[in-house]
């Protein structure tokens, strides 16, 4: 089989450390080739470096047998690369055809929008895609707007296609058609690179997989060759344990009770619509459910950084409806937010400030005015000691940490509650996403020993896997309306994934 | 501020330099300065005159002992203004209002002395205290139009304490032509000179001690209200990111309120030493500006309060400079503001190049 991509002895150094080093990669003709590694083990840099985005300080890059330079994703392009990178790159506003037309060099002072929209049509067609070439972007659902992109680079006539942890915003649906269309592309010959982190997804759709662990990589296999366990141990350099996570602890009193609750969303449209739910102590009740689908409105509700217009919220039987986020905190609802790394911390402040953006204004670690620096030292330490944060110390700034290390942080800081004690309800929106295996399975135990401990906790997520592991009752939410709440033991990928389209089709 | 430009010669990119020394930082500087003066110099000899001699006179100003106690009573408002500004600038509100913060200030003050002047009102030894205190309340109150609207209305800052800027010079133009003119002026537009009671000069007679006990006094404040206290804490999280205050559960808007008044109020005592220190009576253009270059020099100082007072200095000194160097040479008014502006630019431009670095990348060339 003819060989498509050839890397050879990469090296990348970035300003204290080495996210490629030495890397040699080969991609067939007709394959889908999977690469995974961990968040931060140098998939994206490889990646970057084929696209032509970065340049390699050292090594050599081979298409179709030539050796080539690439000085800008133009000259990727060229030569038939192309990549879809993890957030989409549309304009918002306008139609899916002007978006894959944009940049297009055969377009001269008239535009024939016509035989493009017939072409579009019929390449969408080919990977069994509906999509409506005058539709606009902000119309679509991430599934489609990924469709787009992928029609993008193949309307350029791309035979290379990268893909950056491509099913991080899809449905279980749109995964598994997505991968479909993937295996289509590949019998026609293309070749497909596949970035991600989760195992499942390597075993489901590619040919040859690629591990990367710290800017190096580990090993090439064919993927009917491994099994998920080995692949684990590559990606992470240690034995992995998977399995339901047992407790023994029994739920409680009710902590949380939500009545009939609607929050309005950014646009001004209700994003929660009605809901009602209620967590007792010692219990995770999982949230699944596309993301986007007012989840995130929910938690903010909770946690008073939204105001609810209608409905109410009772914390411990005590009225909450309405109250601000200070008032929140101080009844003890730790909330996780979600991309930490934007609303958990301040990136400029070192850690210390981070872990006592909250704290720092109850006592003992301040009185009236003055803060007590000592104290709040004293208590970090122990903190980033406990919750395993990595740092050279306690006054480096938070924006010199790794995603993993920003999320317990943001952890230590929440679940520790203001004074101490564990907070009686949690609120974590997608406490996982991006994280990689080994810091996934930290904020799995610190969840499980929190419930022990007596808190209660909503868990939103998007991956069912992981409800699936945690929760005890896993409540389904789309379009702002809760669409059914499953106990654990009925529970399974087919039923939730069940609920949340019913619900999109009586909405459509 | 990261920036690309794409030209014939390769591509030209400007990055944030990652950590520098600071033998590096004091050499840029010196570097800089070196060249304003090489500059300044050219263009002192294009109008004939002696560049050197020229220098002798601005270094003199820091080196003799009358001109450096001048330099430093200049720099009290530029310090005070500037003091006031680091507080709102850490957050991250634009306040450009700095000047009309001063003169609110000074009106203040003049309002007390007059007070006790034609009515009797007080004692003589509440003069002062009184003057600070309505001071910092004016100016405070002043800035707190801007930071309420912002707070309330989500109006941008910068507009607003611009352009209030305008209108406090018009009140003094206003209260100086008309009710309150030294009926004993000749018609001419100022207050009646201070009493004694009422000026800066009770350490060794000299305003300049006083004032710089004042700007010690005022940087230490910042710097323990930044450091130290929770309002301060509040403050540098407010402006590092409003929406991880609300996270946090800080009242954002409380803290835009009392960040913008004591960002006002320090700018209002300012304006007391302008009155009581410098002048001894109220005049329009009684700033020439000085609430400008305490933008520039909160800006130079890097926000840090020990840094401002050095700073202020360096600034008093220029403008003291320019004085000296049309009296003692007979340079025109406009040039000795023309080296004055040169220095000031270099200066900006030495920070900017020591903050961030030019990258050109030639095309063709592999990174090996």
């Amino acid at each position: 089989m003819e060989t498509l991509v050839e890397l050879r002895g990469i090296v990348k150094k970035f300003p204290g450390v080495l996210a490629n080093d030495r890397v040699d990669f080969e991609l067939r003709r007709g394959e889908v080739h999977a690469l995974l590694g961990e968040n931060g083990a140098g998939k994206t840099t490889l990646m970057n470096i084929l696209y032509g985005l970065y340049r390699p300080d050292e090594g050599e890059i081979y298409i179709r047998g030539r050796r080539v330079e690439l000085r800008s994703p133009r000259d990727a392009i060229s030569l038939g690369i192309g990549m879809v990178h993890q957030n989409f790159k549309l304009v918002e506003s306008h139609t899916v055809l002007e978006n894959i037309i944009l940049g297009l060099r055969e377009n001269g002072l008239r535009i024939d929008f016509e035989s493009h929209r017939r072409r579009i049509t019929e390449l969408a067609e080919r990977y069994g895609w509906r999509i409506d070439p005058m539709a606009r972007i902000w119309q679509l659902s991430a599934g489609e707007k990924q469709q787009v992109e992928l029609l993008k680079i193949l309307y350029r006539g791309a035979e290379i296609l990268i893909l950056d942890e491509p099913t991080s915003v899809l449905t279980v649906q749109e995964t598994r058609r997505l991968f479909e269309a993937l295996r289509r592309m590949a019998a026609e010959g293309k070749g497909v690179i596949f970035i991600t982190h989760k195992l499942n997804e390597v075993m489901e759709v590619s040919d040859r997989v690629t591990v990367m662990r710290k800017g190096k990589v580990i090993i090439t296999k064919d993927t009917r060759e491994t099994t998920k366990m080995e692949l684990a141990n590559y990606m992470i350099g240690r034995q992995v344990i998977f399995g339901r996570r047992e407790a023994s602890s029994k739920p409680g009193a009710v902590v949380l009770k939500i009545l009939d609750l609607k929050v309005l969303g950014d646009r001004g449209y209700p994003a929660v619509n009605g809901v009602s739910l209620e967590v007792r102590s010692g219990e995770i009740l999982g949230v699944a459910g596309v993301s986007g689908n007012g989840q995130v409105e929910l938690a903010e509700a909770i946690a008073g950084l939204r105001k609810p217009m209608a409905g109410r919220i009772l914390l411990n039987g005590v009225d909450a409806t309405g109250m601000d986020a200070g008032k929140m905190i101080e009844l003890g609802v730790a909330y996780i937010p979600p991309e930490g790394n934007k609303l958990g911390i301040v990136p400029e402040f070192r850690i210390v400030d981070n872990l006592f953006l909250k704290a720092y204004r109850y006592p003992p670690y301040s009185n009236k005015i003055l803060l007590n620096w000592r104290r709040m030292l004293g208590k970090a330490r122990e903190l980033i000691e406990e919750f395993g944060v990595v740092t050279p110390s306690v006054f480096s700034k938070a924006k010199s940490l790794s995603g993993g290390n920003i999320q317990r942080l943001i952890l230590a800081r929440e679940l520790s509650g203001i004074v101490g004690g564990a907070p009686r309800l949690i609120v974590a929106a997608y406490p996982t996403k991006g994280l990689d295996v080994g810091a996934t399975e930290f904020v799995h135990d610190l969840l499980m020993r929190y419930k022990e401990m007596g808190s209660g906790i909503i868990f939103i997520s998007e991956d069912l896997e992981e409800l699936l592991l945690l929760s005890d009752r896993i409540a389904v939410m789309s379009g702002g309306r809760i669409r059914g709440v499953l106990a654990r033991e009925e529970a399974d990928a087919e039923k939730i994934g069940l609920l949340m389209s019913e619900a999109a089709i009586q909405a459509g | 501020m990261p920036f690309t430009l794409e030209t014939r010669l390769g591509r030209i990119r400007v990055e944030r330099r990652v950590g520098y020394g600071r033998l590096y930082s004091i050499s840029m500087t010196l570097l800089s300065l070196a060249i304003a003066l090489l500059v300044a110099g050219l263009i002192l000899a294009s109008l004939g005159l002696d560049p050197v001699a020229a220098f002798q006179v601005i270094f003199g100003v820091f080196m003799k002992p009358s001109l450096l106690l001048e330099s430093i009573k200049q720099s009290i408002p530029i310090c005070l203004a500037a003091l006031g500004l680091s507080i709102a600038f850490k957050m991250n509100f634009w306040n450009i209002g700095a000047e009309g913060q001063l003169y609110m200030g000074m009106i203040a003050s003049t309002g007390i002395v007059l007070l006790h002047s034609y009515y009797g009102l007080f004692n003589e030894w509440a003069i002062m205290p009184l003057m600070l205190l309505a001071s910092f309340l004016l100016g405070g109150a002043w800035c707190l139009i801007a930071g309420a609207l912002k707070a309330r209305l989500g109006v941008n800052e910068i507009l607003p304490t611009l352009m209030l800027n305008y209108v406090a010079m018009l009140v003094v133009e206003f209260l100086v032509h008309g009710p309150w003119r030294d009926p004993k002026g000749y018609g001419f537009p100022l207050s009646i000179p201070f009493p004694d009671y009422a000026k800066l000069n009770f350490v060794f007679g000299e305003p300049a001690y006083t004032g710089l006990l004042l700007s010690v006094l005022g940087a230490a404040a910042v710097f323990l209200l930044l450091e130290y206290t929770k309002p301060g804490f509040e403050i540098k999280v407010v402006g590092q990111s409003p929406a991880v205050a609300r996270y946090a559960g800080i009242r954002v808007r409380r803290t835009i309120l009392l960040g913008s008044f004591l960002s006002g109020g320090l700018a209002g005592i300012g304006g007391l030493s302008i009155v009581s220190g410098i002048i001894g009576r109220l005049r329009p253009g009684a700033s020439p500006g000085y609430g400008y270059t305490a933008i520039m020099v909160a800006a130079l100082a890097g926000l840090n309060p020990w840094v401002v007072i050095v700073a202020s200095i360096f600034f008093g000194g220029l403008l003291t400079a320019g004085g000296a160097l049309q009296m003692s040479m007979g340079i025109p008014r406009a040039a000795a503001q023309m080296i004055q502006a040169i220095i000031f630019l270099m200066i900006l431009v030495g920070e900017f190049i020591k903050r961030y670095k030019i990258v050109l990348e030639k095309p063709g060339v592999s990174g090996s």
